[in-house]
Parts: C-alpha cells; sequence; structure tokens
C-alpha cells in the first residue's frame, strides 16, 4: 500500500454511465427493459423495466458542482468527474484522498436498486454488468479504487455465486440492501435461509456493508435545496434500524468472523443508540430471552449490542467530531470517508474537515481512523 | 415553588382516572363515545380498557393504564382490571408521595397511552375533539390546582381552524398549564411546520411556554424509517419492544432538521422546543449534520440565516435519565440545553431509585453543573420561580 496523504475515504460513489447496461446486457434476450438514461421533453431521467430509477435524478454530483443545489437537467451537465475515473483521481489528489472504496449510484447506494426485480435474468445480469464494470474501468485504472460488489438478492445460492465470482475478480466487499424483505417477499434476515450468504462472507473475508438510505422521501420544505437537506440530515440515522436488526436478528452474534461496515452513517447518533439499545436489552429481558435456530434451543443473547458493535462493527464518519465516540465505539471501529461526489460530501475542504472532527485523537486512534482500519478491512 | 430535593422530571406520564371525562364532558351530548373504561376479552380473559368514540382501543396490556413502575415486583406488570390501577398513578394527591419517595420536586406530565390526550383527532370530528380535549386539560389544570410540583402540557385540538387551537393552549395556560405537547398533524392538514399553524406557535412564542415532542409522537419519525419495520415478522414482541424504543434515541436526527430546515425557527426565534424520551446525545448529530447541511449547500441563501447550531442552543431542550456516555458529552451538547427525565411511570423509570442512578451518571461532574442539569434550566424552561434558599445538601 502506498500512502501520500493518509487517508483511506471508506465511502465514495461512482457514477453509472448512460451505456453501462445496454452496452454489456443482450439487446435481444431483455429488449426495453435494459436499465438506460433516456430524454423526455429535454430532460434525461433513468428508467429500468418500466420503472424511474434514482428518483428521477441523472446523477448526485453535487459535491463537483459550482450549486451544489442545482438540479441537472441533461447527462452533458454532469462533471466527468464523476464518471471518467482518471478526473476522479485527479480531485481525489486535490481533496489529499489516498484510497476510495467505492459504492454505486444508479445501483443504488445500498445496491438496492435492482431488488425489486422479479425476473431473476434480468436481476443477475443488471448486478453482473455492473460488478465486471467496475473491475473493467474503475479498478483496472489504478489501485487506489477499491471495487466492491452488488448482489442478486434472492435465491441466496444466486448471491452466493456472485460474492464467489465478483470477488474472484478482484472485488474487496459486498454492498448489500440491509433490509431484503422490504423489497421482495424474502425471509426475514435471521432465518436459517440467508445462512450461506453470511457465511460466505466470513469464508472469504470481506466485509458486508450496509449503507444507509435504500429509500429518500421528499420532506415539506419551501425550497427543494431545503427539503434536500432536510433528507441528508435524516439519511445516515435510518442505519439505527440496521443495526438494531443485524444485532437483534443475532446474525452478528452468529457471525463472529463477519465484518459490517455501516457506510455513510455518521458517528454521533451511534452513541445513544447503542447505549439505549443496551439498556433497553435489559429492561425489557431481551438479553435472557431463550431463542431457537436451525432446532438448536439457546439459553439467551451472549453478548449485549455494544459488545458485538466492538467484535464486529464499523461506523463510518465524515463531518462530526470523533473524539467524543472513540472510547465508547473504539478506535479500531470507525472509519472515515468524504462521500465522494455527494452534495453532502466534506470535498474539496475534505483536510479542513479531518482537522477539525478529529481534533483531540491521539497519533495511533487518528491513524486507525484515517487508514488503519481500512487498510485491514480491505487488506491493503 | 419551593426546591426541597433539587430535581424535576421534564418527562412524566399522567394516569387518568376513570371518570376524568365522563365527570366533565355532555352525556346527553357524547353518550357512550365518552372516554371510560369497558370490559373486554383478551386471551380468554375478561379485562378491562378504555373507550372512546364509543370503541375499545387496542387491547394490549399497557392501554388500561400503563404504569409499571407503580405495579412493584414481578416486573414489568400492568393492571388488568381498574381495581388493581394504584391509586399512586391516577390520584393526585396520592401521587405526592410517589415525588417525595423518589425526590422529586415536580414533574411535567405527558398524556399516557390508554386515553392518550394527542390523538383525539383520530375520529376526524372536530367538535368531539375540541370537547375531549378541554376535558383532558381540565382535568390536568385540576392537578395543578392540587399541587404545583405538576407541570402539565396542554394538548391541541388539531380539526379546528388553528386560531381556535391557539385559544385552547391559552386557555390552558390560564388554567396553570405549563407547555404544550405536539406530535404531526393528521393526515391532509399541513404540516405541522407550515404557516397554516402560525396561530399556534404565535401564541406559544408569546405565552413562553415550551412545545414538546414526545418519542413516539410522530412528528419526523416515520420520515426516512423503513415503512414496514414493526412488522417485520422475525422480532418477539419483546425485540420489537426494544427496538422501537431503542430507536428513539435518533428522534432529534429526524426532527430537528425540519424544524429548521423548514424555516419555522427563523419565523418563530423565541418559541423553545423540548425533546422527551429522545435521551441527550442523539442531539450532538442534529446539531453536526445540520451545521453540515448548512454549510456544505450554502443554505443562507436559502432564507436560513442563523447557524443550525446557534438555532438549536437557543431553543431546544433534551433530557437524560440513563445516558452514562452520553452525559460526557453535554458541554458538546450545551450544558443548558440538558435537564433530567423520570419518565414515570413507564417501563424504563428508575423509580424509585432515580438518584441512584443520578448518582453513578453525574459522578464527577461539578456541583454548578449538575444543578443546571437537574432542576434550574427546568426552571427557567418554564418560567418557574423558586423560592426560599437552594436546597443545601442533595439527598
Amino acid at each position: 500500500m502506498n500512502l501520500k496523504f493518509g487517508l483511506v475515504s471508506t465511502d465514495d460513489h461512482v457514477q453509472e454511465p448512460p451505456d453501462l447496461w445496454t452496452s454489456r446486457l443482450s439487446k435481444r434476450q431483455f429488449g426495453d427493459r435494459i436499465p438506460r438514461l433516456e430524454r423526455t421533453d429535454g430532460i434525461d431521467h433513468w428508467v429500468l423495466d418500466g420503472r424511474a430509477l434514482m428518483d428521477g435524478a441523472i446523477a448526485r454530483p453535487g459535491a463537483l458542482m459550482g450549486d451544489r443545489n442545482a438540479e441537472l437537467t441533461r447527462w452533458d451537465e454532469v462533471p466527468a468527474a464523476a464518471y471518467v475515473p482518471a478526473e476522479r483521481l485527479n480531485i481525489m489528489d486535490a481533496g489529499g484522498i489516498d484510497y476510495s472504496v467505492l459504492y454505486p449510484t444508479v445501483a443504488g447506494a445500498a445496491g438496492e436498486a435492482f431488488a425489486h426485480l422479479e425476473d431473476p435474468e434480468l436481476e443477475l445480469a443488471c448486478v453482473q454488468a455492473y460488478n465486471d464494470w467496475l473491475i473493467e474501468e474503475w479498478a483496472a485504472a489504478s489501485e487506489r479504487f477499491i471495487p466492491q460488489c452488488i448482489v442478486p438478492l434472492w435465491p441466496p445460492e444466486a448471491a452466493v455465486a456472485e460474492i464467489r465470482r465478483a470477488v474472484a475478480k478482484g472485488h474487496r466487499g459486498v454492498v448489500f440492501p440491509g433490509v431484503p424483505m422490504e423489497f421482495r417477499a424474502v425471509p426475514f434476515v435471521g432465518e436459517p435461509e440467508w445462512e450461506s450468504v453470511w457465511a460466505v462472507c466470513e469464508e472469504l473475508d470481506v466485509p458486508l456493508c450496509l449503507h444507509a438510505g435504500g429509500s429518500r422521501q421528499a420532506p415539506h420544505a419551501p425550497t427543494h435545496a431545503l427539503a434536500e437537506a432536510i433528507a441528508d440530515v435524516m439519511l445516515p440515522v435510518n442505519s439505527s434500524t440496521l443495526v438494531t436488526l443485524y444485532m437483534m436478528s443475532r446474525v452478528a452474534l452468529r457471525h463472529e468472523r463477519l465484518r459490517f461496515v455501516f457506510a455513510e452513517s455518521a458517528l454521533s447518533w451511534g452513541m445513544i443508540h447503542l447505549e439505549w439499545t443496551s439498556h433497553q436489552f435489559e429492561v425489557d429481558g431481551v438479553l435472557h430471552e431463550p431463542w431457537t435456530f436451525d432446532g438448536v434451543t439457546h439459553e439467551g443473547y451472549e453478548m449485549t449490542p455494544i459488545e458485538m458493535f466492538r467484535r464486529q462493527c464499523y461506523f463510518n464518519g465524515w463531518f462530526d467530531a470523533v473524539a467524543p465516540y472513540a472510547n465508547y465505539f473504539g478506535a479500531d471501529h470507525i472509519l472515515w470517508s468524504t462521500n465522494l461526489p455527494m452534495a453532502n460530501s466534506s470535498w474539496p475542504r475534505t483536510q479542513e474537515t479531518i482537522e477539525r472532527c478529529l481534533r483531540d485523537l491521539s497519533g495511533e486512534a487518528r491513524d486507525q481512523v484515517l487508514w488503519k482500519n481500512a487498510a485491514s478491512l480491505y487488506k491493503l | 415553588m419551593e426546591i426541597k430535593f433539587g430535581l424535576i422530571s421534564t418527562d412524566s406520564h399522567v394516569a387518568h382516572d376513570r371518570t376524568d371525562f365522563t365527570s366533565r364532558m355532555s352525556a346527553q351530548k357524547w353518550g357512550d363515545r365518552i372516554p371510560h373504561i369497558v370490559e373486554q376479552e383478551r386471551d380468554g380473559e375478561l379485562v378491562e380498557i378504555w373507550a372512546i368514540n364509543g370503541k375499545p382501543g387496542r387491547a394490549t396490556e399497557r392501554d388500561l393504564c400503563n404504569c409499571p413502575a407503580f405495579m412493584g415486583e414481578p416486573f414489568p406488570r400492568y393492571p388488568k382490571r381498574w381495581e388493581e390501577v394504584p391509586r399512586l398513578a391516577y390520584d393526585p394527591q396520592e401521587r405526592l408521595k410517589a415525588l417525595d419517595i423518589d425526590g422529586v420536586d415536580a414533574e411535567v406530565l405527558f398524556p399516557n397511552t390508554g386515553a392518550p390526550g394527542m390523538t383525539f383527532h383520530q375520529y376526524g370530528d372536530p367538535d368531539f375533539e375540541l370537547d375531549t380535549v378541554r376535558a383532558y386539560n381540565d382535568t390536568l389544570s385540576e392537578w395543578f390546582r392540587v399541587s404545583d410540583r405538576y407541570w402539565a402540557l396542554a394538548v391541541v385540538p388539531m380539526l379546528q381552524d388553528p386560531s381556535t387551537a391557539a385559544r385552547e393552549v391559552e386557555r390552558a395556560v390560564e388554567g396553570g398549564h405549563r407547555g404544550v405537547s405536539l406530535g404531526s398533524a393528521p393526515r391532509g392538514l399541513p404540516a405541522i411546520t407550515e404557516t397554516y399553524w402560525d396561530p399556534v406557535w404565535e401564541v406559544c412564542q408569546q405565552l413562553g411556554v415550551p412545545v414538546h415532542f414526545h418519542a413516539g409522537g410522530g412528528f419526523g419519525e416515520g420520515w426516512g424509517r423503513t415503512a414496514t419495520w414493526s412488522n417485520w415478522s422475525g422480532y418477539t414482541t419483546r425485540q420489537d419492544h426494544t427496538s422501537f424504543t431503542a430507536g428513539c434515541g435518533v428522534g432529534p436526527a429526524r426532527t430537528i432538521p425540519h424544524l429548521i430546515f423548514s424555516g419555522l425557527t427563523e419565523r418563530f426565534p423565541r418559541v423553545k422546543f423540548v425533546f422527551a424520551e429522545n435521551g441527550i446525545s442523539g442531539f450532538n448529530y442534529a446539531i453536526a449534520a445540520c451545521d453540515h447541511a448548512w454549510e456544505t449547500r450554502h443554505l443562507w441563501t436559502e432564507g436560513i440565516k442563523t447557524r443550525p447550531s446557534e438555532t438549536i442552543r437557543r431553543q431546544m431542550f433534551g433530557s437524560f435519565w440513563f445516558e452514562d456516555e452520553g452525559i460526557k458529552t453535554r458541554h458538546d451538547i450545551g450544558i443548558d440545553n440538558i435537564m433530567w427525565e423520570s419518565d414515570l411511570p413507564h417501563i424504563s423509570a428508575f423509580y424509585p431509585r432515580s438518584w441512584e442512578v443520578i448518582e453513578r451518571i453525574l459522578t464527577g461532574v461539578p456541583d454548578a453543573e449538575r444543578r443546571k442539569l437537574l432542576y434550574e434550566t427546568a426552571l427557567r424552561v418554564y418560567q418557574v420561580k423558586a423560592d426560599g434558599p437552594a436546597p443545601a445538601a442533595l439527598p
């Protein structure tokens, strides 16, 4: 690993170009159902199988725009650094970023865009096209890009096969829509049907990355920019539901080597969430509630939520202070990112933001947060 | 009022006497639509439960009287029939004993489940709503007449013209209420932050009474939360309760951006907001995230002139009761923005050992800060003057 600036940004987003799926999926087999950019009344928008993608947006490159609140109407307004790897490397240099862990945009920040597709062939083709493209266009362009694969949601055999295929091609993490039950009639994540998915991540030693969001609603506000700001603030705390879910369902408990990355989580809500969950585990009696899994009965949880967190979970900060939380979560369980090129990215004031947020942190803890934890997670 | 213990709870829950509504509403006009207690079968057992608008409510164990803290061992238990409901819960004279036992000078009273005060609009009848709301507020004025240690919150009729709602707030405050409890606006009406509701905000600002959002009250909470989460079949009842309850810690993160970025706090810079049962360290996120959005999106150009962290420190207050870790961040949140709550008589309350937990949590916190956290800030927020000397030694 080659560090010039001392920062591995663990949550950035690629922008998928208009021809990503049209150039890779069989027109004969899938016809008009292939994800693509269409123009209606002079306005570009993504469609998939007759449905809108991205809530009607073309791209999310706010940080690269002069006016972060501007609404794009045509693809040619999208800044190249959003979708051209060589251009992205330039702005990474400008922001002092050594490595960048990649999440999708059109395919869903949490890899959820294809999760509702009932046609397993179309779903798999869309997923594989993204995974192949990311290796061929981004990972091949520079080792500074850390690719992570997306997965077909169901059946688990398909997800497991795709994870194996993608990791063999060079993917280093698995982007998984944290609440699959929201997309299709599939079993609860705590059920045995999902075991093979968690097990393959453990076996291949790739983190399971649960990105905040999955759905954005439009809150009431006087202007578009203010509505977006409200959504921005609320989005990361949706991860609180995910943290609870993977602990409560005992997926974390049963898979001690499975590592969970809560991407775009921020840090500062996590303390009350874990303190309260741990407190409530006791007063509600969850801690000692017997449970049965795959025919075997257990006495209760063997660990509290905060213990599970410190064993195998990672929060991802990018604008809030680290020092007040470093002891509670453990500095070895905090990652740092820039969230490029989203409107809420710290770029180009990446370093200034780091100085403000990592103030009062010891040298070793600072290194852990900025690059060491990521280097170990992604085997750099 | 006299401060004897040096402790004020800014989130406790009233429980109703079974006659609170029947004695205050016209039987001729409303008949059996008046909130009253009826018998119902639950799991093969005859239990009692509140009926409102002629129909029994949800037949959950919490819905006759949610008061496990008063029920003793084994814990937690809920009364099934009226004769099991402890007088401590619903008789204001009796409940003073509970405050003395727990070492609490005064408590802010929110509605309870069962006859929940804030949801009378759900029956869609503006006149029925107004009369039940008035009966609720009048009941609480009666508590205030029993003792100034009860700080009641007025509930607001939502289906009337907002100026009628504002008059009801005024009437309640004249009757001794010290704040207002709000939730989401009913479906079909403008959001609570829109100018439609300005008469209500105006009267709260003018009277200086704080507006409260209690966890679970709905405002902002549904936004962005996965739609079906409470229906996940994978959770047991206990897991579901833990998941829902602990999820309230991020409540301020969902509510505060609405209050600020809707322009409401720009229009009403002197309205005080109190967040109940949300804990405190979630404010750190709301402060950091709202400032970050304001800075990166240049929201001063969109009419939000004040930096969100300044607005939050000027107008918003939270309360702690179990956070060993959260209290360490009190200066990040703002030492003048934090109060204490008991959540009496709910499952989360530490009653009757509130002080024991407070001593544990506040270990090492200087006395001047302790006083602010435990009662001084509450006196200021609720505009109450303490008579006599400050408590010399804390129990």
